[in-house]
């Protein structure tokens, strides 16, 4: 009896650590494909090449770096508010029953897989780019509004909370100073949460950086850094996703490397925020 | 300086407005799968097989390449999850260790899904030798429904009332008799519900299982067969545009059946509010 | 997918249970080979996967699997024996020369130059060709069209229609970056359907008439042009195994390269090396 139980206990303590030793494994294993890049092509020439060229042995990726982040950042910009915007219209604005619609459907939109997204980019928002701005409807732009619809959701969602833990007695405080709803919202309840909101949002921006399929289908993979709106761009993501399957030697050992650099930046910004929201 | 009354009228309007938008952008993208996927569907589209060189015709293999993978990471993974969310919340206090297994969890969700592809493909298929399969695929998976699950239940047994666990103990039960016998049983459903979430979660996933379990069109009987995900297929398609209405079809198809997960996710907690 | 001998042995004893679960249901088939997994070229991969169709469908105890991934991907697959046959629409590289694949040649096909139907254009000369992929030439006007910059579709590295098309067209000169690269043809045909300033190329056995095939130096993509080796942008697609076909593998080679595969399938998409 005494036996089983401690057996139990430490099997529970094993399966706890599971996920440490998970993200342990997947570090060390893309690592060990990715690290022998130090040698064969020098780490500075890797992360600040400017040229991605596979076929002539380039395997610059500050293009893709950059272009990683800007479609990251391009996407928060118009993403985070609306996803804020819809956070507040559903805590302390919308009627139960538009709520009851609403809700739902922004966990369900949370729930479809980032294949359907790209799938959607593809028959919907590129033609719609092509016919307003012109160029092949690719590109940076089209990035952006797919990548800003599906980060919505998760931002949505996670702000939502955050509002809703807002006491209700700082609202009642407020009205009854006379200030508006609009002028409770801005000055007593987004500054009581925007501990909160930033989580929210770090969180929206770790699921742009790492998202692939999605990019990989709309953003036009050219590997340079884009020169307009319209430009086809690349990412770290659609470009490993897209040599993968066929890359081989250096090349191959490159798509690793790159893997530890999303892996790195994507811890970075669990550890941000762990920061933002452990801070007082 | 506007009034503030005006000003108020119109940061709802704005509001109001943006909760419309998302709405609107919702009906969109599941109204326009829908109206173009209909079409497609039919008992023959789920039960045979891709045909000829356009590949259209049915997608019954890579559904059950789907349900596979899925499956066996969840065999696999959820135990473990759930065994790791009664330690959290069962046997420790917190502390540094609880803290590491945290941030480990955390850190893990956060590791993007082509990361985790490779990972797959280096580790499963490249260093052990399992090839393209259902067992890599799985395996993979099994990383990324770790945390989800874990952390639903742990939310799930923390729900559990401590007099319920204090009365238990009074009467003699021993630490696991209890958590069989009283915390577990009162967590079930909430537990299955992250169990769904999490199937919903890794059944849309295409990037992790591209590289770990194939693309061959296979119905995989053994785990050591490769096959093709009706994610992968649709990505394929819709690169490939040999067959748009295949293409429609099968995200009509992918996209119900997570939705029907993520609702029944939601029934099972009886209506109330669940996150990933 | 991979038989049992090329399994490498002397793992970690901590991987023995996963493994178990492989070994356990992989090896159990006996001595036989009764699964052949072909890998590499998108162009050849649904004439491939048709073939293997009727094949398992002839042998019921033979399993052939089919997986796409470009040529490179399948060259590799066949020299680390991570496949059977390789599917290729390129030449081998001077690096793969030694790994003593063989080959089997099993159908012709041309890279047609498509462009918008509502583009004037009907022909350009090899040199113009180069200059645009290149991107020296970037607007319409320049090979005597319209006022407007020329929207360049591009394929990406894995295909080995790139790779032809590269060796074939370019003649040393790199791709202009600015393309937008696809992953597929079907994707590089609606672009280019849809855009009235776009220009690609794909496999002739891709053009429908949504997109216009234009005269390459005085040519136009047909099955006699071609035949009679007028047509310059064409190549010959390949499979290719370690060493001599041998078992299943073999079987497989010889349907595909037989009447019928040949007829009914090959046919569809590229020009026949027989009947």
């Amino acid at each position: 009896m005494r036996l089983k139980e401690q057996i139990l206990e430490k099997v529970f303590l094993l399966s706890a650590f599971a996920a440490v030793v998970g993200v342990i494994l997947v570090f060390i294993f893309v690592s060990i494909k990715g690290i022998p890049i130090i040698k064969s092509i020098g780490i500075t020439k890797f992360i600040f090449g400017l040229d991605w060229a596979p076929t002539d042995k380039h395997y610059g990726i500050l293009p893709l770096i950059i272009g990683s982040f800007i479609v990251t950042f391009g996407a928060l910009l118009i993403g985070a508010p609306m996803a804020i915007g819809t956070a507040i219209f559903l805590s302390e604005i919308a009627p139960s029953q538009i709520k009851a619609i609403v809700r739902p459907a922004v966990e369900l939109l949370a729930g479809i897989p980032s294949v359907i997204y790209g799938f959607f980019g593809l028959i919907i928002i590129v033609p719609l780019v092509r016919m307003v701005f012109g160029g092949s409807g690719f590109g940076l732009l089209t990035g952006w509004l797919v990548l800003a619809i599906m980060i919505l959701p998760t931002i949505a969602t996670i702000s939502e909370d955050a509002i809703g833990a807002v006491p209700r007695s700082y609202r009642e405080a407020s009205y009854g100073m006379g200030a508006t709803k609009w002028q409770t919202i801005w000055r007593v309840v987004l500054p009581a949460c925007k501990k909160g909101l930033m989580g929210a949002t770090i969180l929206g921006m770790g699921r742009a950086i790492g998202e692939t399929m999605a990019l990989l289908m709309v953003l036009g993979n050219a590997p340079v850094v884009p020169k307009s709106l319209t430009a086809p761009a690349s990412a770290l993501t659609s470009i490993i996703a897209l040599d993968m399957s066929y890359a081989s030697g250096d090349h191959q050992v490159a798509l690793f490397a790159m893997g530890i650099v999303l892996f790195l930046i994507s811890f970075s910004f669990v550890g941000l925020i762990r920061l933002v929201s452990s801070r007082g | 300086m506007l009034d503030k009354n005006l000003k108020n009228k119109i940061a709802m309007i704005f509001l109001w407005g943006n909760g419309l938008v998302t709405i609107v952008i919702l009906a969109l993208i599941i109204g326009y799968v829908l109206v173009k996927g209909l079409p497609a569907m039919s008992l023959e589209f789920i039960f045979t097989s891709p045909k000829g060189v356009t590949q259209s015709g049915g997608i019954f293999p890579t559904i059950i390449a789907s349900i596979y993978v899925t499956g066996l990471s969840i065999l696999i993974g959820a135990p473990v999850a759930v065994g790791a969310a009664i330690y959290l919340s069962e046997y420790t206090k917190e502390g540094r260790i609880t803290q590491i297994i945290r941030f480990g969890a955390d850190a893990l969700a956060g590791v993007p899904s082509i990361v985790l592809g490779l990972f797959g493909l280096s580790l499963f298929v490249y260093i052990l030798g399992l090839g393209w399969s259902m067992l890599s695929g799985a395996l993979t998976l099994i990383l990324m429904i770790l945390p989800i699950i874990m952390r639903t239940t742990e939310d799930a047994l923390q729900a559990v009332p401590n007099a319920w666990r204090q009365g238990s103990v009074g009467l003699g039960a021993t630490k696991w008799q209890t958590i069989r016998k009283v915390v577990l049983p009162a967590a079930t459903p909430r537990i299955m519900t992250g169990i769904v979430l999490g199937v919903g979660r890794v059944f849309g996933e295409t990037a992790a299982v591209m590289f770990t379990a194939g693309l061959a069109i296979n119905i995989p009987f053994l785990p050591n067969e490769p096959g093709r995900t009706m994610t992968s297929h649709l990505y394929l398609l819709a690169t490939e545009g040999t067959s748009m209405r295949t293409a429609y079809g099968t995200a009509l198809l992918l996209m119900g059946i997570i939705l029907i997960f993520n609702l029944g996710a939601r029934r099972l907690f009886g209506g109330s509010k669940v996150r990933r | 997918m991979r038989k049992c001998s090329r399994r490498p042995s002397g793992r970690p004893k901590l991987l023995a249970l996963l493994l178990l679960v492989s070994i356990g249901t992989g090896c159990a088939r006996g001595g036989a080979q009764k699964t052949v997994s072909v890998s590499g070229s998108t162009t050849i991969f649904a004439v491939a996967q048709a073939a293997a169709e009727e094949f398992n469908k002839r042998n019921p105890d033979v399993k052939v699997t089919v997986q796409g991934g470009g040529s490179s991907a399948g060259i590799e697959a066949a020299i680390t024996g991570a496949g059977d046959i390789g599917m290729s629409s390129r030449d081998l590289k001077d690096e793969e020369l030694k790994a003593g694949l063989a080959e089997h040649i099993i159908a012709i096909d041309a890279i047609a130059i498509i462009v918008n139907p509502d583009n004037p254009i009907e022909k350009l000369n090899a040199r113009q060709v180069r200059d645009i992929f290149d991107g020296k030439i970037a607007n319409w006007r320049q090979v005597g069209g319209k006022d407007v910059p020329i929207v360049l579709v591009n394929r990406d590295e894995a295909s080995g229609t790139r790779e032809a098309f590269l060796k074939k067209v370019m003649e040393g000169k790199k791709f202009s970056k600015d393309a937008v690269i696809q992953p597929g043809s079907g994707q590089v045909r609606s672009i280019v359907a849809s855009t009235p300033a776009a220009i690609g190329y794909m496999s002739l056995g891709y053009v429908t008439p949504e997109v216009k095939v234009i005269e390459y130096d005085g040519t136009r993509p047909s099955k006699e042009s071609i035949f009679k080796g007028k047509y310059k942008l064409s190549r010959k697609l390949k499979l290719f195994t370690k060493g001599r076909a041998k078992g299943a593998t073999k079987k497989f080679i010889d349907f595909f390269l037989g009447d019928w595969v040949q007829k009914n399938i090959v046919s569809v998409e590229f020009i026949p090396v027989r009947g």
